[in-house]
């Protein structure tokens, strides 16, 4: 009942005309950075971060999820009419979707992809309401030494799945804490790594160097090869037939389960949901063999898993203040730069911004139906823009934010290093995740441990006399040494087949 | 592809052994407790195995990286290298110039010479980028963007 009450509250919250407003330009541009190549969620979130100082707390975290979850939904039109995914996690949707755009249905594909969709997210978005309560109970128990137990067990969960190497993710991890480390100690409150600059004594900035590694490295990357136009087919009547409808009903309530679980586990990708529930449908599918011909279980179920797994992420984020995923990491600095830290204390003491929050993923999830149906035309000329031009006003945008996130140049420079080494390390296939993860984690994971070992007087036995942290450790040592193991047994390891983890 | 990445993990030693030794300046553990140092030190350590392990790793004929060209063609070297060159004149020129003019030009470089658009089309974007962009960031997002540093520029307000 408590729970009912909070999320009518959180309503009046979310239905505020200020706020509908920022949920509406959250999913719209949420849309339209998962349309755009050269572009992902993760640089699209930290662009959007310094344009959101002035807005409320409330407003800001509204639109953000909003643009979050929204490029789950964008992702799909790329991959329907033009076999080009414009997220990672709609890749397998090319396999039928755009085999049905060359029968002439592709209208169909991005209706039931957008219902599908919009069930997932709103499956998930129950799901984080009915786990709230348990979970932040649970979590209220937690002191600094669980706390480090579980951020080890997260990124650990993360490092295993960023990629084949386990080596090159465990680097990544380090290099992000090291990065973590630069300005002001968070214990003592000394000077680390500025080498006597002042732009440092904040720290470096995550949202340069994020708008680096993520947004302008893929520029970089595209910039590899000559800008091409794109040829968009027809896309056909957006009304499914009743057999569409039909065959769409398993594979959106399997994909809403499969997306939801996988969204709750640190370092599962939504590109991980979407092929997962693509290979269920396949399994219990009666003709398996006409997968990739056009069946509209396999434009259905991916785009309903990756849109559950979106919602369903927040759900570690918000009771635990654990991100899941490099998005949501950058989601959650957002809160710490607004003077919020997500977890179990923002449902006692921010009730009204949470529960706003949370009842917004209902309407945005609205909002992103209304705009991939009716309005699918605009996003279809958008697709039209030349890359030449696009890129330069994406280039635009980046700039302007590494600018304002402290109103100096210096944020342009260090976004500029950072599309460097995040091209060539994309190269060279070392996953980027993890680097986000421990660089918005450091601060914590360092404070929790000097915090813990501080109260024991420097006695690591602190860690053993809690039962939940000795659990959590012991698990998060069985992630990083299994695969040790393997690479011994097997004698090698696969080099260079990363994938982008991102 | 083999010798870059070990050239890499080279750099990825020594970059480990500066975080490490520069570590060593801080307090490392006193009587509360890990000092500042602490958690630096063990983190430059740490990286330095990772980064041996790979290189021990990609030199050996098991783990040999897969064959391929690292570097795209010239014309692709030619267009990553200017955009960096071009963000990096962006961030040097907009305390002198300003925002709005160097923001332009800026645009002017992407779309007509790397992105091959029309000199009208160029115009259009680049002014709303620029001058558009400015107003619009300051009056409605309280992003105050910067005006030249030259009194001569920014007295007609760029």
């Amino acid at each position: 009942m408590d729970t009912f009450q909070n999320l009518l509250m959180g309503f009046s919250v979310a239905l505020s005309p200020q706020n509908l407003m920022y949920a509406f330009v959250g999913s719209m541009l949420g849309t339209l950075i998962g349309v755009l190549p050269g572009i992902g969620p993760v640089a699209g979130c930290a662009i959007l971060i310094p344009l959101t100082y002035q807005l409320t707390p409330t407003g800001a975290i509204i639109m953000l999820t909003a643009l979050f979850y929204g490029t789950a939904y964008g992702g799909t039109i790329t991959s329907v009419l033009l076999n080009v995914p414009g997220e990672a996690s709609s890749a397998i949707t090319c396999l039928d979707g755009y085999a049905m755009t060359k029968k002439g249905r592709a209208g169909s594909a991005l209706a039931m992809a957008a219902i599908g969709s919009f069930i997932g997210g709103t499956f998930a978005t129950v799901a984080l309401v009915l786990a709230a309560g348990p979970l932040t109970r649970m979590a209220l128990e937690f002191g600094p030494v669980e706390f480090f137990a579980l951020v080890m067990l997260a990124l650990s969960l993360l490092m295993g799945l960023a990629g084949k190497s386990m080596i090159k993710a465990l680097m990544m991890g380090m290099f992000g804490l090291i990065l973590a480390m630069i300005g002001i100690d968070p214990v003592r409150g000394s000077p680390r790594f500025t080498f006597g600059r002042m732009e440092l004594m904040d720290g470096i900035g995550f949202v340069p160097v994020i708008m680096g590694l993520f947004g302008l490295a893929e520029i970089l990357e595209n910039a590899e090869k000559p800008f091409a136009q794109v040829f968009i087919a027809k896309i056909g009547s957006l009304i499914p037939t009743r057999k569409d409808l039909h065959d769409s009903i398993g594979p959106i309530l399997r994909g809403s389960v499969i997306g939801t679980l996988l969204g709750l586990v640190p370092g599962m990708t939504n590109s991980a949901s979407s092929f997962l529930s693509y290979i269920a449908e396949k399994k219990v599918s009666k003709h398996p063999e006409l997968f990739g011909t056009g069946m509209i279980e396999g434009v259905v179920a991916p785009e309903t898993a990756n849109n559950a797994h979106s919602n369903g992420a927040l759900i570690p984020l918000f009771t635990l203040g654990i991100p899941a995923s490099p998005t949501v990491a950058v989601i959650m600095g957002a809160f710490l730069m607004h003077g919020l830290i997500p977890g179990p204390f923002l449902f006692l003491d921010h009730a009204n911004l949470v529960w706003g929050v949370i009842a917004s993923f209902y309407i945005g999830n609205i909002m992103l139906l209304i705009l991939n149906l009716p309005l699918i035309g605009i996003w279809v000329k958008i697709l039209k823009i030349p890359y030449g031009i696009l890129f330069g006003i994406i280039m635009l945008f980046m700039a302007v934010g590494a600018y304002s996130v402290s109103n100096n140049v210096f944020g342009v420079y260090v976004m500029a290093l950072f599309g460097l080494i995040g091209y060539l390390l994309r190269k060279l296939d070392f996953p980027l995740a993890p680097i986000v993860l421990t660089l918005i984690l450091g601060p914590m994971i360092e404070r929790s441990l000097r915090t813990s070992l501080e109260m024991s007087q420097g006695s690591l036995d602190i860690f053993q006399k809690s039962p939940v942290a000795v659990v959590l450790l012991v698990l998060t040592a069985l992630i990083l040494v299994t695969p040790i193991f393997k690479f011994f047994r097997r004698g090698k390891e696969a080099i260079g087949e990363d994938d982008e983890g991102a | 592809m083999q010798r870059i990445h070990q050239i890499v993990a080279l750099f990825s030693i020594a970059f480990s052994a500066f975080v490490a030794y520069d570590a060593l300046d801080l307090e490392y553990y006193d009587s509360l407790g890990p000092g500042p140092g602490f958690f630096p030190f063990w983190l430059g350590t740490v990286l330095g195995v990772l980064s041996l392990v790979w290189l021990v790793q990609v030199s050996g004929r098991s783990g040999r990286p897969k064959d391929g060209a690292f570097l795209p063609g010239q014309a692709g070297i030619v267009r990553i290298v200017s955009s960096l060159a071009a963000l990096v004149a962006l961030a040097g020129l907009m305390n002198p110039l300003g925002f709005q003019l160097t923001m332009f030009l800026f645009l002017v470089f992407l779309l007509m010479v790397l992105g091959r658009q029309r000199l009208w089309m160029t115009l259009i974007i680049a002014l709303l980028g620029s001058v558009g962009v400015y107003h619009v960031f300051g009056s409605y997002l309280d992003v105050s963007l910067p005006l030249s540093s030259m009194a001569i520029l920014a007295n007609i307000g760029l």
